[in-house]
């Protein structure tokens, strides 16, 4: 490669969090004009990287060379002026402002008359900016908190791209949007490149990093793999080199007949609970009942509602028995498990050990009257993170020190050492890498065959669709389609309930 | 040599940072006053203001591990030793469970306000510190009540002995290794998955609440067979001295999983042999006070891990 066309170069990164080394050694190479894709497992440390780039956070040692200075940005203020801006697998905006505050967000003073802030030209120019990435249905005035998630998104994007980026960093923002907001990222992407700028692109998608990036980097638990350029790109090889052994192209399941059990272990009657509208269904024995729709239809609700952590406005949620579940004890009484979307922040407790984690929902097993001994704790542990595999330095390590799918692991422990018969599975995959994703759909089929029911609720088709018994559609907060197993389906099918 | 290093290396600060603060405090002490920290005389002091320290820290313990800080133990323990009083008038055997009722009912509310009407605990006890401060001057009519003085006779070194080890066995037991505790620490971590892991957080709390309006209660009563008397600066000092305890024990102020039993009786004694340390050499109470205000400051700023919290939060 010419030393020319390099525009960013970065060596023999270093990088740890206490004692996981995040990065050992990580040099990668970007050239003008080229869409360059970083892959790997969660872990693998490319959100590490790029947000050194990024200078959101310091290497601890490692050399970077921006055109061919050496580059040592000590902060994010920095690294845009020099044209590096990233735009963040989290959310990285503030609801109570407005849009157009958020966009010049630490830029005020762009619009500043004698310590007198313009509102209005501000809104004007942040209303060029939403227009310019083809966002111009957003109004900069509004308030961003009336958004959805996608358009907060999208508006990060007119933020990172209003500073006329040389670098533009796209950290797994697409797994967010709807395919209009993938295609509004793409086409930003393809207009940088032609004008001799650069993208780095992380995503979990390979078909995604396929079709869009002319060079995918691969690396994995910290350490840089390989670069393929686009004429060598074969899905099965580069899923290979991400996990270091080979992967089954299909982890779905295989069978297409739906269970036939009736008897109905949990239903909703009637239910309506904030965007949720008349909600009637049956889950029943042995099935795993799928929910899909837009990220913002209510079904990410409808699970916590079954948990009985949502009250809801009207209606029942009733388990097999006939008892109505309102709290989350009552949820647990019947056995029923509920992992949400928002695992870090209710589903697992991040700041305790992985024993406590697991422990947690066992208590009134693992207790001798009020006494809880370490050794009945310690052997429950060692039998449900050894029956998951969980990857782990001991049973004290704090739970925010694991990758992404070792800490869904943790929650599917939790609540399997728990005994439950239901599971209520909210994005069990999201945002895991495809090795653990193989593991909890095998999970899930186990599950099945041993009569347990689940609900599966996913923003993903394809996982609905290759897991699900039953899928029921949401639109808007109610159900507008409900198809079998052996109906056939396939995603153009589905999305036409969904919009 | 480098065996040692290794492990000093793994060693986490915050583990070894109490002890060396209570190695420090008993050789600044026992040099300043030339030797004068370990006499007999002295340890029984020490052991006096101790047992107020260790057995109030016991119950904040619970607190802290859930994330709640009560400001109102202090004044809490001035009206239960209050009402402690008058009722030994009648007969001084009522004392002990008039104390300890009224310390739980005066704790029980400001628990109910906190828990069923969602003001931050932060706010609510310190709203009940202000409340109870006002309380104490009405039930004692503004003036110093004295005790029936056979009551005197009651504070003997076994009973203190009793007291002191019973309450660090049942706290050290129900924090370390029974399903209280352990809730207590899980609710400081996170209280939303505690919730969702069907623990009922808002009767931990009451439960936390109303065991620490018993031992505020006690401690009233205590201090009620110890200087026969209850005015209105009863207590006045109790507040700081726990709250320095749980901070040199190395308590997390966020609560949650990394709180330690031992950290409170380690803190405790330092706080202990600093107060009797402060005594023996000759400073006053308001002295006491202010050098206690600024060891608070400094661990607070040494404890208090941001970063830490940022990653939960």
């Amino acid at each position: 490669m010419g030393e020319q066309g390099l525009l960013l170069k970065t060596e023999e990164m270093y990088k740890s969090f206490g004692i996981t080394k995040a990065l050992k050694g990580v040099g990668i190479e970007l050239r003008r004009g080229q869409i360059l894709g970083l892959i790997g497992e969660n872990g693998s440390g490319k959100s590490t990287l790029t947000s050194i780039v990024a200078a959101i956070q310091p290497a601890d040692s490692g050399k970077m060379y921006l055109e061919g200075q050496p580059y040592e940005p000590s902060d994010t203020m920095e690294a845009n002026e020099k044209g590096i801006c990233m735009i963040l697998q989290e959310k990285g905006t503030f609801d109570a402002l407005t849009v157009a505050k958020n966009i010049f967000v630490g830029k005020e003073n762009l619009f500043c008359k004698k310590g007198i802030l313009d509102n209005r030209a501000m809104n004007r120019a942040a209303q060029e900016a939403l227009d310019a990435v083809g966002a111009d249905y957003i109004r900069a005035s509004m308030p961003l908190g009336a958004l959805n998630f996608e358009d907060r998104k999208l508006v990060e994007v007119a933020r990172a791209m209003y500073m006329k980026p040389k670098i533009l960093i796209v950290d797994e923002t697409t797994t967010a949007l709807s395919r209009n907001g993938r295609d509004i990222l793409y086409e930003i992407m393809k207009k940088m490149k032609k004008e001799g700028k650069s993208v780095i692109f992380i995503s979990h998608d390979i078909d995604e990093l396929m079709e869009i990036c002319d060079t995918l980097t691969i690396l994995r638990d910290g350490v840089y793999i390989d670069t393929l350029e686009k004429e060598k790109f074969d899905a099965g090889m580069i899923r290979k080199l991400m996990v270091g052994r080979e992967v089954a192209e299909n982890y779905y399941r295989s069978d297409c007949e739906s269970s036939k059990n009736k008897e109905v272990v949990l239903s909703m009657d009637h239910v309506s609970a904030r965007e949720l509208k008349d909600i009637t269904f049956e889950l029943h024995k042995g099935e795993i009942l799928g929910f899909g729709g837009l990220a913002d239809c209510g079904m990410h609700i409808l699970g916590s509602v079954a948990f009985g952590n949502i009250e809801p406005d009207l209606g029942r949620v009733l388990a097999g028995d006939g008892s109505i579940i309102a709290s989350p004890r009552d949820a647990m009484g019947r056995k029923i498990a509920y992992i949400s979307k928002n695992r870090d922040q209710e589903s697992l407790m991040v700041a305790s050990s992985i024993r406590d984690n697991i422990c947690c929902a066992s208590y009134n097993k693992l207790s001798q009257g009020p006494f809880l001994w370490p050794k009945a704790q310690d052997a429950f542990v060692d039998r449900w993170a050894g029956e998951l595999e969980i990857k782990m330095q001991g049973l004290y390590q704090y739970v925010m020190e694991l990758s992404g799918g070792n800490k869904q692991k943790v929650a599917l422990a939790k609540w399997l050492g728990f005994g439950a018969d239901i599971f209520i599975l909210d994005c069990p995959t999201r945002g895991i890498d495809i090795g653990v994703k193989s593991n909890i759909y095998a999970l899930m089929e186990e599950l099945r065959s041993q009569g347990k029911s689940i609900i599966l609720i996913s923003e993903e088709l394809p996982e609905v669709i290759g897991m699900s018994d039953r899928t029921i559609i949401l639109k808007d907060g109610r159900i507008s389609g409900e198809f079998k197993r052996e109906d056939g389906l396939t995603e153009t099918l589905l999305i036409d309930y969904m919009v | 040599m480098s065996k040692i290093l290794q492990k000093l290396k793994k060693t986490d600060f915050q583990t070894i940072f109490p002890f060396l603060g209570l190695i420090a405090v008993l050789i600044f002490f026992e040099v300043s006053t030339g030797g004068r920290l370990f006499t007999g005389k002295n340890l029984k002091a020490v052991l006096n203001d101790g047992l107020y320290i260790i057995i109030g820290a016991t119950g904040y313990a619970f607190m802290f591990a859930m994330g709640i800080l009560d400001f109102s133990i202090g004044a809490n323990m001035a009206v239960s030793c209050a009402a402690a009083c008058l009722a030994a008038k009648i007969n001084p055997l009522l004392a002990i469970p008039a104390a300890i009722l009224t310390g739980m009912i005066l704790s029980g509310v400001l628990g109910l306000i906190h828990v069923k009407a969602h003001v931050d605990a932060f706010i609510t006890t310190l709203a009940g510190q202000f409340i109870f401060n006002g309380l104490v001057l009405i039930v004692l009519n503004n003036s110093i009540q004295q005790a029936p003085l056979s009551m005197l006779k009651w504070f003997t070194l076994p009973l203190k002995l009793v007291i002191l080890a019973g309450g660090l066995a049942v706290g050290y037991m129900a924090f370390e290794h029974c399903v209280y505790g352990k809730t207590c620490k899980l609710i400081g971590s996170c209280e939303e998955a505690a919730r969702q892991t069907g623990i009922n957080v808002g009767r931990y709390k009451m439960c936390g609440f109303l065991t620490m309006g018993a031992i505020a209660g006690l401690l009233g009563f205590i201090s009620l067979i110890r200087t026969g008397t209850a005015s209105s600066q009863t207590g006045s000092t109790l507040m700081m001295n726990v709250l320095n305890a749980a901070l040199l024990g190395g308590l997390p102020m966020s609560g949650g999983p990394t709180t330690k039993f031992r950290g409170v009786i380690i803190g405790s004694l330092t706080m202990a042999f600093l107060t009797s340390g402060m005594t023996i050499m000759g400073y006053n109470v308001n002295t006491q006070q202010l050098v206690k205000g600024l060891i608070f400051l400094i661990a607070i700023s040494i404890s208090f891990d941001r970063k830490n919290m940022k990653v939960i939060k």
